[in-house]
C-alpha cells in the first residue's frame, strides 16, 4: 500500500491545481476556468524546467497510433489503377497496427523523375507489400503515400507460382524458379542476410 | 390503489427497503472485453449493461468525416432476453427506442470527449442492456463513461445518469409540500410502471467545493416520461437529481480507482523505475 501513497492516481475530471504562470498543463491535461484538470486515468508526473513547471497525467492504456505525415509506412496492394493504387498500410516503421489503415498513392508519386512515363501496372501488382512515406493529409478519408525515393518501393513481390522474386535491378523482379522477369518500382531494401554478413 | 400501498404501508421505505434518496446497489467491472480498446460492465440492482469502446480509428465510410473534431458512433441494443417480466422484445435494436437512446447518449457522449484531440477520425460506442429494472438508460451513460476511461479517451468528465420518480401522482394535483417529499432517486421498474413521473438527468457533476450549494452540475440530457408534471416542482427535483449523480461520481470514482492500482500497478512500477 506504500506504492499507492507514492504514485499520485488521478480519473478524468479531477481537478489537480490552479493554472498560472508557473505551474503549465500538459500532456493529458486540460485548463479551464483557471485550473488544470486531467483528462485520462493515470499518473500525475511534475516536470520541472528552468522557470515553470509543467504537470502531466501519463494514462495506462495504449491509445492506437494514426500515421503521421513523414513517417515510413509498410503497405499492401490491393487496388491497382491506371491514375493510383489503394494499398493498406499495416505497419508504422517497426509498430505493427491493431487495425488497417487505408491509403492511396497516386501515379504521380511513385517515382522521382521521369513522371508522365510511369506506368502503374509497370510498377506494382495487387498483392505486393510497399514501403511508402505519409505524404500530408489532403482528402478526408485515405492517407496520400509516397515512394519517390531509391529506399521506397516493392520490397516483397510473389510471381503467378506463388514465389517471392528476386529483385534484380531497381525497374525488374525475377522468379527464382520459372526465371521469368517482371517489372516493379523496386525498393532499395538491404536484405537481412547482408546485414548479418556485416 | 397499489401506490398507496407503497407509501402507506412501510412509512418512507420503498417496495424494496429503501429510502427515498437511497441508491440501488452499483457493482462495476472495466476491461471485460479484450478485444475492444475499452469496456465496462455495470450493475444498478438487476440492471446489467454492457459497454465496448472501440477507437479513435479511421472512419470506415466515404464522406462522413470531420476535418476538426472526431465522430461519436452509438448503438443501445436492449437484448431480447432482457426483461425481468416474462415477455420477449422483438429485436433488440433498430426500432424507435433504442434510435431514440442511441441518439441522446450520442449527444451525453459528444458532451464529454475531447473530439478537437482526434481529427478526421471515428468512436464507436456499443451499449448492450441484458436485463432490464429500471433507469437502464442512466445505467448505460455510466457504463459508456467507465469504457471511455478504460479505452484511455480523453475526456472532460464523468457523465453522470440518474432517475428520480415522483411516486404519488395523485397528490400533484394537490398541496405542493406532499409532492416535494416523494420524489424517489434510481427508480426500480415498479416505480417506473407505476403511474408517475421519471426524470432521468444526465449531469456533469462539478468538482468544485466551492459551486456544490449553488449549482451541483451541468445538465446534458434530460428527458421525461410519464404522466404530466407540475413547473414548481421541476427545480426540487432536478436537485434530489443532481445530489443522487454526485453520489454516483464517488461510487465510480472509487471504482476507477481501484481498477487502476490493481490492474495496472506493474506498469505503474515500471513508470516509477524511469
Amino acid at each position: 500500500m506504500d506504492e499507492d501513497k507514492a504514485l499520485n492516481i488521478c480519473v478524468p475530471g479531477q481537478r489537480l491545481c490552479a493554472s498560472d504562470k508557473v505551474v503549465i498543463p500538459g500532456a493529458g491535461t486540460y485548463e479551464e476556468q483557471g485550473y488544470i484538470y486531467s483528462k485520462v486515468a493515470g499518473v500525475v508526473k511534475f516536470i520541472t524546467e528552468e522557470n515553470t513547471r509543467i504537470i502531466e497525467v501519463q494514462g495506462i492504456t495504449e491509445q492506437s497510433i494514426v500515421p503521421a505525415p513523414g513517417d515510413i509506412v509498410t503497405a499492401m496492394v490491393t487496388i491497382v489503377n491506371q491514375r493510383f493504387c489503394k494499398c493498406n498500410i499495416k505497419c508504422i516503421g517497426d509498430v505493427v497496427l491493431t487495425r488497417p489503415y487505408k491509403g492511396m498513392l497516386w501515379k504521380e508519386d511513385v517515382c522521382a523523375i521521369d513522371k508522365d512515363k510511369v506506368e502503374m501496372y509497370k510498377s506494382y501488382r495487387p498483392g505486393d507489400i510497399i514501403l511508402a512515406r505519409v505524404l500530408p493529409m489532403t482528402e478526408a478519408h485515405t492517407y496520400q503515400l509516397s515512394t519517390a525515393e531509391n529506399e521506397l518501393g516493392v520490397a516483397i513481390a510473389h510471381s503467378e507460382e506463388g514465389v517471392a522474386m528476386i529483385p534484380i535491378s531497381w525497374t525488374q523482379m525475377q522468379c527464382p524458379k520459372t526465371l521469368y522477369k517482371e517489372y516493379r518500382k523496386v525498393a532499395k531494401v538491404v536484405p537481412e542476410h547482408v546485414i548479418a554478413e556485416y | 390503489m397499489i401506490e398507496e400501498d407503497i407509501e402507506a404501508d412501510q412509512g418512507d421505505l420503498r417496495v424494496d427497503g429503501r429510502r427515498p434518496l437511497e441508491l440501488r446497489r452499483i457493482h462495476v467491472r472495466m476491461g471485460v472485453f479484450g478485444q475492444a480498446d475499452g469496456s465496462a460492465y455495470i450493475e444498478h440492482g438487476k440492471t446489467k449493461i454492457l459497454a465496448a469502446v472501440y477507437g479513435p480509428h479511421q472512419p470506415k465510410g466515404t464522406g462522413r468525416s470531420k476535418l476538426s473534431k472526431a465522430i461519436v458512433n452509438c448503438q443501445y441494443s436492449i437484448a431480447v432476453f432482457s426483461f425481468t417480466s416474462g415477455e420477449r422484445k422483438r429485436k433488440p435494436r433498430g426500432d424507435r427506442k433504442s434510435q431514440e437512446r442511441s441518439l441522446e447518449l450520442r449527444r451525453a457522449m459528444e458532451a464529454i470527449i475531447h473530439l478537437e484531440l482526434h481529427p478526421r477520425s471515428q468512436i464507436d460506442i456499443f451499449v448492450e442492456v441484458l436485463q432490464v429494472d429500471g433507469s437502464d438508460y442512466c445505467a448505460s451513460v455510466n457504463a459508456a463513461t467507465l469504457a471511455l476511461i478504460d479505452a484511455g479517451i480523453p475526456i472532460k468528465n464523468y457523465a453522470i445518469g440518474c432517475t428520480i420518480t415522483l411516486v404519488n401522482s395523485s397528490y400533484t394535483d394537490g398541496g405542493e409540500e406532499g409532492g416535494v417529499g416523494s420524489g424517489v432517486l434510481d427508480a426500480n421498474f415498479i416505480e417506473e410502471c407505476a403511474p408517475g413521473v421519471t426524470l432521468s438527468i444526465v449531469a456533469l457533476p462539478e468538482t468544485n467545493n466551492d459551486n456544490v450549494a449553488k449549482n451541483s452540475g451541468l445538465i446534458v440530457v434530460a428527458q421525461g416520461a410519464g404522466q404530466r408534471l407540475h413547473l414548481s416542482l421541476l427545480e426540487s427535483l432536478k436537485q434530489r437529481a443532481l445530489l443522487g449523480c454526485q453520489d454516483i461520481k464517488t461510487i465510480l470514482d472509487r471504482a476507477v480507482r481501484h481498477h487502476l492500482t490493481i490492474h495496472s500497478l506493474p506498469s505503474l512500477c515500471n513508470v516509477t523505475l524511469d
